[in-house]
């Protein structure tokens, strides 16, 4: 035989021995990228059908008020204006939320903060809607409003909701805090604070709505589509099988399209296309997504910590208040996260932990990639900074002492076992990093240009866990001519989750990627998934792809098995050829096998469905297993700080993460570049900042995020791979956890530099330079000493 | 009469309703007659319609007139500085327009070109408030023009803000020193993009200060002292007042000092 | 509001259309052209994810009015499917993951191609500052970068 088909007859027996690992680990293209790079026509905003009206939404001007009156009549009147939206407008419930039914989707009486939205200027054009909207004049009686959360939490605080300003409360009672004080040789008290960062995904929200067959059907840019659908159909009050919602091609999204507001455009958008009985489109500009979209949650985080002289964390006691803005959304589960993670990847004896989710009447936050774990890392990873600078020990040695490894117990009293990659993480950027001789070279510094590395370590709960049921199903169909067509109510948005989830389906299956064809998310096609975050795609979703895909492969084996006259067992399908693991040259093509199939009646449909293990825990005292896996992390950053005026850059960043498995080695450090840079947009830039309620900077030119010339030099991403128990091929979630560390260890690396404790995200030039003015004094800048 | 070149600045406060013009005059299409870099002579002129992407490139903004290419290629981003253009910039009148402190600092002065004809203003003169000009109606500017740095003169350009790219200056410095053969200061330009309102100008208590005295340790530390009280900056949400004071002292040494060294490098 | 004929050149036709006055190069390529590659992320020229090529030079189409497009020539990434140098960097950019969400995918390649134009074998400084006004959020530009160097020919790591 010629040289070619021996070498494919080898390279197949070689395929055999993979098994269902065929594609593991490749960098096999993503599914979508080709409509990507030809500029397709997918999105939302591209799909607008002629006829289109425009829906544009209206929003309060001031903080908290009492809506006396609404004057409407000149924006009726405005040309190309075919009516105003308000309360009165909705047929079914006026909510739009995600969880405490505490915000309305039009309001009513009643205003919390500059977000709340009072209804929508029906148009026939964008622009005369939004001229008409401009006109609208709305009389309130306004009311004092708190803008701090601590001033929320007093028992004499004004009442921003009729239950109170404490929309979630939680609490960890881990051994006996004070006896570890006492204990303790050394006690540091330190309050630590988050600013409102951004999500900024390049498209902002926007949905479009066309009536269809007495109900509605909805094309969108969003994570969720059933929840979408169930939001809008309560509104309507249209049974949910009314409402079809479509997620159209998503331009980046990073939490806030999992929270309220798709509810909001979608359900405004269907609403017009009811009453008018043409299609809407409701998007809303820059300026309106950074006001009224959901941001992360500024925290206040209090940490009061024992240890013994040689370095061992005795106690920990933290207060934990989240500002969730004027209403709660998907807050209630960030509070959660951010106290799980109060002691971050350390093994802490005693711990005391209360959370508070608090009312202001700031605009909400919500769902944020990270979702409470920056803001709790960014309080311990400091706080640790702090604490080793205190004993006069090397900070990398002393989080070597504490942290949790094989063996250890987390904050909840979870026993961590083998698969806790956090050691060899650590390994790989000590090594990377050039750690040890850096950190002797920069103790003795000239000049005014000073050198700094900052470490930090995470531990991050790996799916919903404690937020409740984790489930997701897939649905996968062999059409006639081969293609596998695969369906989902889980969302892809530029993580290349959906595309990996399909590339365990493809290994298991033997078939390559290009063979597979994603439908688009559709309510009246797909079962409902649960919510596409928490990172869950790959580890929920593919497992639930693992399982569709290998009961289609249980039923053609037997028929492959006859049609090869092989045993059942031996049959290996891979590269799309079907064959005898024992002699590769008896085989047939894919295509004959499923054409044969089809002949014979065989069905090829499958779905597949998988639940994660409940994650119990005790409401009392925080103990018991919230998550059932972790993904480990490590980084050290290394910053030059000009300390003539405080600016600073990041010159080196080495990270490594412990994914458990890398479906897709390209698309993991995909997440973890682009995770980092949002991470370090967090620490050193990114600020919304409010001022009596308003948003001050709700544009991009002084909402800065990171551009190509602010990111490091030098970036060295490590994959470690410590397979865990719950995702498939042992994958651990990767999609959150890069935008957690770089914060803290910035912070960190920034004090080793100059000496300069920055408490309050984001490390500013002027924080740097203004702190090192009470330092200038100071013989020891610069040196991690007490 | 609201006149258009690029647009770049315009077209955002039209969309954010802070304007509302009815009628745009656009003079953009003057490329023969606006759009040019010149050196001849002692003088260095510039179309209104030059583009900052035309300063970067030119050949004339090099050596002691290189201040112009650091600002230019510091400004915006590619497609900003592909279409944003120089007479723009000075029009518009604010403190986020670096080129104002840049021709400041090169003692620049403007054409301006009517229905009563043309007439030659000082720079500093035409900017007589936050988004105010001199500008007459029915009015455009033609030329930023200005004479071409003496023998012993430096010039450079300063800033910072809150990242590396496409960011609005908090602090930003351009200065003009020149010296005389001894090497006292013979005169220097010293132009913020604030120094006592919300618009730049000259930090002329600086200049007066410095102009004959010989540049050392101490006496920059004296002309940094002048400066700060001669500042009366304010703080909003992008810094505080006494940070911009910090970082302009920062900035009128380590300008002083590179001018300073590379004149004499020159000698 | 009132309405005029803008003439003008795009993507090698030339097409009149009649738009709007406060229209703007965005509008006209988008919804008069149906060239939906041209993205719209912020509407104040501060994100460059609208970019486009007019009269050859990389510009934000959303800072420019229909009114001063008179005459003029525009390319969007529609214009370049055809055309060698952007398919190399449109397979350049699959290889290399690049594209994560796409909203930014075109004004990149718009700007990579003009790179590559301009610049035979760019360093990744050269390629920083060719893409230093077109913000990604998700993949932290690395990727894009890789991409651009290996799309454009040798270039120096």
């Amino acid at each position: 035989m010629s040289e070619q088909v021996s070498l494919l007859l080898e390279s197949l027996r070689e395929k055999a021995e993979r098994g269902s690992l065929l594609y593991i680990g490749e960098n096999i293209a993503r599914i979508d990228s080709l409509e990507k790079v030809l500029g397709k026509p997918v999105y939302t905003s591209d799909l607008i059908p002629k006829g289109t009206i425009y829906a544009k939404l209206f929003h309060s001007s001031v903080p908290h008020g009492k809506i006396k009156g609404m004057e409407l009549g000149t924006a009726k009147a405005h040309p190309g204006v075919l009516g105003v939206l308000t309360w009165r407008d909705i047929p079914g419930l006026n909510e739009s939320s995600a969880v405490l039914p505490d915000r309305q989707l039009f309001a009513e009486s009643i205003v919390r903060s500059t977000a709340d939205i009072l209804g929508a200027v029906v148009a026939e054009t964008l622009a005369s809607a939004a001229d008409a909207a401009a006109r609208i004049k709305v009389d309130y009686e306004s009311l004092p409003a708190i803008f701090d959360p601590l001033e929320s939490l007093r028992p004499d605080a004004l009442k921003i909701h009729p239950k109170g300003n404490i929309a979630r409360q939680m609490k960890i009672r881990k051994g006996d805090v004070q006896d570890g004080f006492s204990k303790s040789d050394v006690i540091l008290e330190k309050t630590y604070r988050t600013q409102f960062q951004d999500a900024t995904p390049l498209e902002p929200e926007m949905g479009l709505a066309i009536p269809e067959d007495g109900g509605i059907k909805i094309i969108g840019s969003m994570q969720s589509p059933h929840h979408t659908q169930a939001a809008v159909a309560k509104v309507l009050k249209l049974p949910p099988e009314k409402v079809r919602v479509i997620q159209a091609v998503t331009g980046g999204a990073f939490g806030p399209k999992s929270d309220e507001t798709p509810f909001d455009v979608c359900s405004t958008a269907a609403l017009a296309a009811m009453k008018y009985r043409r299609p809407v489109f409701c998007g809303l500009d820059r300026e309106d997504s950074m006001v009224m979209h959901t941001k992360r949650h500024p925290f206040v985080i209090s940490h009061k910590t024992g240890v013994t002289s040689d370095g061992r964390l005795l106690a920990d006691e933290s207060r934990i208040v989240g500002d969730t803005g004027a209403y709660a959304s998907l807050g209630v589960f960030v509070i959660v996260r951010a106290t799980f993670h109060t002691t971050g990847a350390y093994e802490v004896p005693n711990v005391k932990a209360d959370s508070y989710l608090v009312y202001t009447n700031n605009t909400y936050t919500g769902s944020l990639r990270g979702f409470g774990g920056p803001q709790a890392i960014f309080a311990i990873e400091s706080q640790i900074e702090e604490l080793a600078r205190k004993l006069g020990m090397d900070p990398l040695e002393f989080r070597l002492k504490n942290m949790l490894v094989p063996g250890k117990k987390s904050a909840t009293g979870a026993l961590m076992d083998a698969s806790c990659g956090l050691p060899q993480c650590v390994e790989k950027v000590v090594t990377s990093s050039d750690y040890w001789r850096k950190v002797a070279q920069y103790r003795n510094q000239t000049g005014n240009i000073r050198r700094g590395l900052g470490t930090a370590l995470l531990m991050h709960g790996n799916s919903l866990g404690p937020e409740g049921n984790d489930y997701g199903a897939v649905h996968m169909e062999i059409e006639s001519d081969g293609t596998i067509s695969v369906g989902t109510g889980l969302t892809e948005y530029g993580t290349g989750a959906v595309s990996g989830m399909m590339q365990v389906a493809s290994s298991v299956l033997g078939v390559p990627l290009a063979r597979f064809k994603l439908e688009r998310p559709d309510t009246s096609k797909h079962r409902e998934s649960g919510p596409t975050v928490a990172s869950r795609v790959v580890v929920i979703g593919g497992n639930a792809a693992f399982k569709a895909a290998e009961q289609l492969k249980n039923r053609l084996v037997p028929l492959a098995g006859e049609l090869l006259n092989v045993r059942r067992e031996d049959i290996v399908i891979a590269d799309g050829v079907v064959f005898d693991r024992h002699s590769p040259s008896v085989s047939i093509s894919w295509d004959i096998l499923i054409s044969e199939a089809y002949r014979r009646g065989i069905g090829l449909r499958e779905d597949g469905f998988f639940m994660a293990p409940a994650a119990p825990w005790d409401l009392e005292t925080g103990q018991g297993t919230p998550y059932v896996q972790y993904t480990w992390g490590a980084l050290v950053v290394e910053v030059e700080v000009d300390t003539d005026t405080g600016y600073y850059n990041v010159i080196g960043v080495h990270a490594a993460y412990d994914v458990g498995k890398a479906v897709n080695p390209g698309g993991v450090l995909g997440q973890i570049y682009g995770g980092t840079v949002q991470g370090l947009g967090y620490a050193m830039m990114e600020e919304l900042l409010h001022k009596d309620g308003f948003v001050v900077n709700p544009n991009l030119a002084d909402y800065y995020i990171p551009t190509s010339m602010d990111i490091p030099s030098e970036f060295k991403a490590f994959i470690v791979e410590v397979p865990g128990p719950l995702g498939p091929f042992g994958a651990k979630i990767i999609a959150e956890p890069p935008i957690v560390l770089p914060a803290p260890a910035v912070r960190n690396a920034v004090l080793n530099a100059t000496g300069v404790s920055v408490d309050d995200l984001p490390v500013t030039s002027e924080k740097v330079l203004m702190g090192a003015a009470l330092k200038r004094s100071s013989p020891t800048l610069g040196q991690p000493r007490a | 009469m609201t006149v258009i070149a690029s647009g770049t600045d315009l077209i955002p406060r039209m969309r954010k309703r802070q304007i509302a013009p009815s009628v745009l005059v656009d003079i953009s299409s003057f490329q023969d007659d606006l759009r040019y870099i010149r050196q001849s002579d002692q003088v260095v002129r510039l179309g209104a319609l030059a583009t900052l992407t035309d300063v970067l490139e030119s050949p004339v903004f090099k050596d002691e007139l290189s201040i112009l290419h650091e600002a230019a290629g510091l400004f915006g981003a590619p497609q900003v500085r592909n279409v944003a253009t120089v007479g723009g910039n000075v029009c518009s009148a604010t403190s986020s327009e670096d080129l104002i402190p840049v021709f400041m600092a090169l003692g620049a002065s403007l054409k301006l070109i009517g229905a009563e004809g043309e007439r030659i203003t000082p720079l500093k003169e035409f900017i007589v408030g936050k988004r105010t000009t001199a500008m007459r109606s029915s009015e455009i500017l033609a030329e930023i023009q200005f004479e071409y740095p003496r023998e012993r003169s430096w010039t450079g350009f300063e800033k910072l803000g809150r990242r590396n790219m496409l960011f609005i200056s908090l602090v930003s410095m351009a200065l003009s020193l020149s010296l005389e053969k001894d090497f006292a200061v013979r005169s220097a330009r010293v132009a913020l993009n604030r120094v006592a309102g919300r618009i730049p100008d000259l930090a002329e208590k600086t200049e007066d200060f410095l102009v004959g005295r010989k540049l050392s340790e101490e006496t920059i530390a004296q002309a940094q002292t002048v400066l700060a009280s001669e500042l009366a900056l304010t703080s909003d949400f992008r810094g505080s007042a006494t940070y911009r004071t910090e970082v302009a002292k920062v900035f009128l040494k380590r300008l002083l000092q590179r001018c300073y060294g590379k004149i004499r490098g020159l000698a | 509001m009132a309405k005029r004929v803008v003439t003008m050149n795009v993507n090698g036709t030339v097409h009149s259309v009649q738009v709007n006055s406060p229209d703007r190069l965005i509008d006209v390529l988008r919804d008069h052209l149906g060239l939906k590659s041209v993205k719209e992320g912020c509407g104040t020229g501060d994100c460059g994810i609208c970019a486009v090529l007019v009269d050859g030079k990389l510009v934000n189409s959303c800072l420019m009015l229909a009114g001063q497009c008179d005459g003029r020539r525009a390319m969007t990434l529609e214009g370049l499917l055809d055309d060698p140098t952007m398919k190399k960097l449109q397979a350049s950019f699959v290889a290399n993951s690049a594209a994560q969400c796409g909203f930014c995918t075109p004004a990149m390649l718009m700007a990579s191609w003009d790179l590559a134009r301009r610049s035979n074998g760019p360093s990744t400084d050269e390629i920083k500052v060719a893409i230093s006004g077109i913000l990604c959020r998700c993949t932290g530009y690395y990727q894009i970068i890789d991409s651009i160097r290996q799309g454009c020919r040798e270039g120096e790591p």
